[in-house]
């Protein structure tokens, strides 16, 4: 009976135990932050003496703070855009394709996801110091679509394949071009696999920091290296302001992807 | 004269697999043509090389005269309706039938008045603002097939698009595709592996086995006239009785069987027995039960019985290797007084039996 | 039949015809293929080539590598934190798991959602947090002193008891959310029937739950052992330097010592590492989201 809940006896309250703990684990750094980034103290102290939106002001005003947001979101938006494209053609093929070597291509596609994200840093690190790609956008883009590519492939092979291809057969028949049957019938019917091979993306490339410090210039950084060089210097509470900010992207990501998802069971 | 729809030596190859062996076939205009046959056969495929989703490895389809085959899918101007429902889920059912309108780029006004006019061919006034998910299996079927008749496809191909579907609502749909055909003069390609739905919807039956097609014609050509063991299994139930081939004469042969009996004029369609056997075909109600040891060709004793509705099975032991069984309808003169044990004696008319070889025939290939 | 036979050649070279070379559904393929292949295998091909040709052909890398003492700590410090975290997190994993597989759903959507949120929250600000917490001024620190736990403030930044704390944190979810999907796949019968059958809560346990959630928990295991082994971020922030672990070598070579064959032979050894694990887990459970044919 241990997969009933109401006959565990004790046991019930001990995992109950185990997992709100957990729960508490998981959250409590995340509320701490937040509560840190609105507290007055330099130090970090905790609880705060008093309560500020100072630390907020100081990120909010330095151009150098929003010029990283502004490159980071201009990046991870150009990321989607191909990672949905190219993972969705490559996606069509790889469902749908009767070639040799078609699982071959699937676990090599997968290889940027679980490869250790270091080693490719330092591999497109050498390749674009020689091709002189390194502190470009252009380098920046390549090498989170190479990361990001997995995760698109994940969610529109899923989709695909869970999508009749006898639809789409239908509306060719029906007289419409190979092409205008893909995007008037097949597009929409997999919209939910084209929405999180989006935010799969825009995530992965928002939130990389490995990559970014190694493609980044000291005229052309992200969020996240920003983040990254000034945590090496110091734990200022501004540091906190803009994870709290992050944060809250995340969450507002998280929330439209859970209403996207409930819409579409709607 | 052309006939309107040729099909000549199509065969399509999956790697190793031959799909579709040899498939010959003419369709007149208006017809209601039934490809019957197992799982496997080669039907869907054939289906789908006349949609254009597959080539065909060799062969050719003609259409009033002119190949098809150059022609791409979208281009063939063909109906299909598929065995999975195919609705655009995002799409009202409205919207499902002006599509390929709306592709042939109709006019706003014509779009509105074809829908109404299909939806109401099919008897879904009404329905036009629902999504295919709120709809029945069966409705949403029927909206397929509005969409498919809605640009007035000279051929129309339908993929045993009632296999989904429950007995009754199954019957029911049958007999508004019997009216709809009889209402539009489309052309039908049906698919399917149920006998039942093939003889009461067809106009033709092609029974296919093994990539080729074994026989074409009407059900009652097919049921009287098998002309292979498969066909005759395949329609209607059978008795199939092993014999030594004592002569051939000319179509007929005369046959022995195991015990003893001789029977001569036995219908084989020039079939060439092998090793001197043969098996004998008798359509289990085809043969007349009386009580009672006689000197009819089969004496026996009867071994079961089983009431079936509107008729009864009695399965009866005689000297052959197999019981056979008797199919009397409910009310049989016979009926009443049979009991398990009791001897009985049965005949038939040998011009309504058949020789075949004794296994299946060999494929041509 | 005279026209029969002289239509079919006709007819063949037709149907030959029709027959692309290049599959349609092959070139789709190509952009991302290119894309792999030329900023992905190639560089990192190169790379590791390095190894053996700098500064001169041969393995003079790997034996400096593999022979150095402080080296030969890196590794090991690298599998003892990732032996550590993945025990700790499997530990901690399975019966969060398990609860959540079971509680009242509305309770365990609250509870799934923080999992998520831990999991999608940027990875420098929780490591950020991290920092904050365990410095010898945070708030642990304090709390334990004032709750007299301790009298000196416990040393946990800079040190690999941050680093593993840190990386625990990061690969919990990556434990829960498969194998919570294992153990709701398992039908509760199968424990009802081991009760029926006599068996205690603590036998139903060991001989069937713990067994029916063993693929699950050994493919999170295998995920978890494999991303702690190359993880940089958090154990260059928690850690220090004092106590390397491999990507952060890795890193140092290339950047601060500009010596890429040693880089490149860092690199191969955790390439190799990583790939035969991640091969064996396809040989255990299949690719994730594989065919259905
Ligand atoms: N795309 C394909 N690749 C390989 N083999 C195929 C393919 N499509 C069909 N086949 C094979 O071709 C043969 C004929 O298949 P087909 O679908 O035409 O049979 P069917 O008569 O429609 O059977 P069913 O009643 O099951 O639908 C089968 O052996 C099938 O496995
Ligand atoms: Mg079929």
């Amino acid at each position: 009976m241990l997969l009933n809940f109401n006959s565990l006896g004790i046991w019930k309250w001990a995992l109950l135990t185990i997992t709100v703990l957990t729960a508490a684990f998981l959250l409590m750094p995340i509320l701490f932050i937040a509560a840190l980034s609105f507290g007055s103290s330099q130090w970090l102290i905790f609880p705060p003496p008093s309560w500020t939106l100072k630390w907020y002001g100081a990120l909010l005003s330095d151009p150098r703070w929003l010029e990283a947001a502004w490159t980071s979101f201009r990046i991870a938006l150009i990321v989607t855009f191909f990672s949905v494209l190219i993972g969705l053609v490559a996606s069509f093929g790889l469902v749908r394709g009767r070639f040799m070597g078609r699982s071959t291509l699937r676990a090599l596609f997968m290889t940027p996801m679980i490869l250790p994200v270091v080693v490719l840093a330092v591999a497109l690190y050498a390749f674009f110091l020689r091709i002189g790609l390194n502190g470009t956008t252009t380098g920046f883009v390549i090498a989170h679509l190479i990361v990001a590519l997995p995760f698109s492939i994940l969610a529109l092979t899923g989709a695909l394949e869970g999508f009749d291809k006898s639809i789409e057969d239908a509306a060719v028949l029906c007289g419409a071009s190979p092409l205008r049957a893909k995007l008037q019938i097949t597009l929409p019917c997999i919209s939910h696999g084209l929405f999180s091979a989006a935010i799969f993306s825009f995530l992965t490339s928002w939130d990389e920091v490995v990559l970014a410090i190694f493609m980044a210039s000291p005229t052309l950084q992200t969020l996240p290296v920003k983040i990254w060089a000034t945590l090496r210097q110091d734990l200022t509470p501004v540091i906190a302001a803009a994870s709290t900010l992050l944060i809250i992207v995340t969450v507002l990501l998280m929330l439209i992807a859970a209403a996207v998802k409930k819409g579409l069971k709607a | 004269m052309t006939p309107f729809l040729q099909i000549t030596g199509i065969a399509k190859q999956y790697g190793p697999v031959m799909a579709v062996k040899d498939v010959n076939l003419t369709v007149d205009h208006g017809e209601f043509m039934t490809f019957l046959g197992p799982s496997g056969s080669g039907k869907s495929t054939t289906l789908y090389i006349l949609a254009g989703f597959e080539q065909p490895t060799r062969g050719d389809i003609l259409l009033n005269g002119k190949t098809i085959l150059d022609t791409p899918s979208h281009k063939r101007n063909i109906g299909m309706v598929f065995q999975r429902y195919t609705l655009f889920p995002h799409l009202s059912v409205g919207e499902n039938i002006a599509f390929p309108l709306k592709v042939r780029g109709w006019s706003k006004a014509a779009i509105t008045e074809r829908v109404r006019q299909m939806l109401s061919l099919v008897r879904l006034e009404g329905f036009e603002d629902r999504k295919p998910v709120a709809m029945s299996g069966g409705q949403q079927q029927r909206v397929a097939l509005a969409r498919a008749l809605a640009y007035d496809p000279p051929v129309l191909l339908m993929d045993e698009p009632l296999s989904a579907l429950d007995k009754k609502l199954r019957e029911e749909i049958q007999h508004e595709i019997r009216r709809i055909h009889q209402q539009t003069e489309v052309t039908i390609l049906y698919v399917t592996h149920d006998q039942e739905e093939a003889l009461r919807l067809s106009d033709r039956i092609a029974v296919f086995s093994k990539g080729v097609i074994d026989q074409i014609g009407t059900g009652q050509q097919l049921y009287n006239d098998p002309s292979t063991r498969f066909v005759a299994e395949f329609i209607g139930d059978s008795n199939f009785i092993d014999t030594d081939v004592v002569s051939v004469n000319g179509r007929f042969a005369r046959l022995a069987l195991a015990n003893g009996a001789v029977i001569d004029g036995v219908p084989t369609h020039g079939t060439d027995f092998r090793q001197g056997r043969a098996s004998l075909l008798l359509r289990p109600e085809r043969i007349d039960l009386r009580l009672g040891k006689s000197e009819g060709v089969l004496p026996g004793a009867v071994r079961e019985i089983t009431f079936l509705g509107n008729h009864v099975q009695v399965s009866v032991d005689t000297q052959l290797a197999a019981p056979v069984d008797v199919r009397l309808p409910f009310g049989h003169a016979a009926l009443g007084g049979l009991a398990p044990g009791l001897d009985v004696s049965l005949d038939f008319k040998i011009a309504e039996t058949h020789a075949f070889q004794l296994e299946d025939r060999v494929p041509a290939s | 039949m005279a026209m029969v036979s002289l239509a079919k050649p006709d007819n063949e070279k037709r149907n030959a015809r029709r027959r692309p070379v290049l599959s349609r559904d092959f070139v789709s393929i190509l952009p991302a293929l290119l894309l792999v292949l030329v900023f992905f295998v190639a560089p990192v091909l190169a790379l590791l080539s390095r190894s053996v040709t700098e500064p001169v052909f041969g393995l003079q890398n790997y034996i400096a590598l593999l022979g150095s003492s402080t080296y030969l700590k890196i590794f090991f410090n690298t599998f003892f934190v990732s032996v550590l975290v993945t025990v700790i997190s499997l530990v901690i994993g399975f019966p969060v798991a398990w609860t959540l597989a079971i509680m009242p759903q509305r309770w365990a959507m609250v509870v799934f959602a923080i999992v998520l949120l831990s999991m999608w929250t940027n990875l420098l600000a929780r490591t950020y947090a991290w920092m904050v917490l365990l410095q010898r001024t945070g708030v642990i620190n304090k709390t334990l002193m004032g709750m007299g736990v301790i009298d000196q403030p416990l040393t946990m930044v800079n040190n690999l008891i941050g680093v593993t704390i840190g990386m625990t944190y990061i690969m919990l979810p990556f434990i829960v959310i498969p194998l919570y999907g294992v153990i709701r796949k398992i039908d509760p019968a199968i424990l009802q029937a081991a009760a029926l059958c006599g068996a205690t809560r603590f036998q139903s346990l060991r001989l069937v739950l713990l067994p029916l959630a063993a693929p699950g928990m050994i493919a999170g295991a295998l995920m978890v052992f494999v991303m702690s082994l190359g993880y940089f971020v958090t154990p260059s922030l928690l850690g220090g330097t004092a106590n390397m672990m491999l990507a952060e070598l890795i890193a140092q070579f290339v950047q601060s010592l500009v010596n890429w064959g040693m880089g490149g032979a860092a690199a191969l050894v955790l390439l190799v590492v990583t790939l035969s694990l991640y091969a064996l887990q396809l040989r255990l459970f299949g690719l994730a989201g594989g065919e259905r044919t």
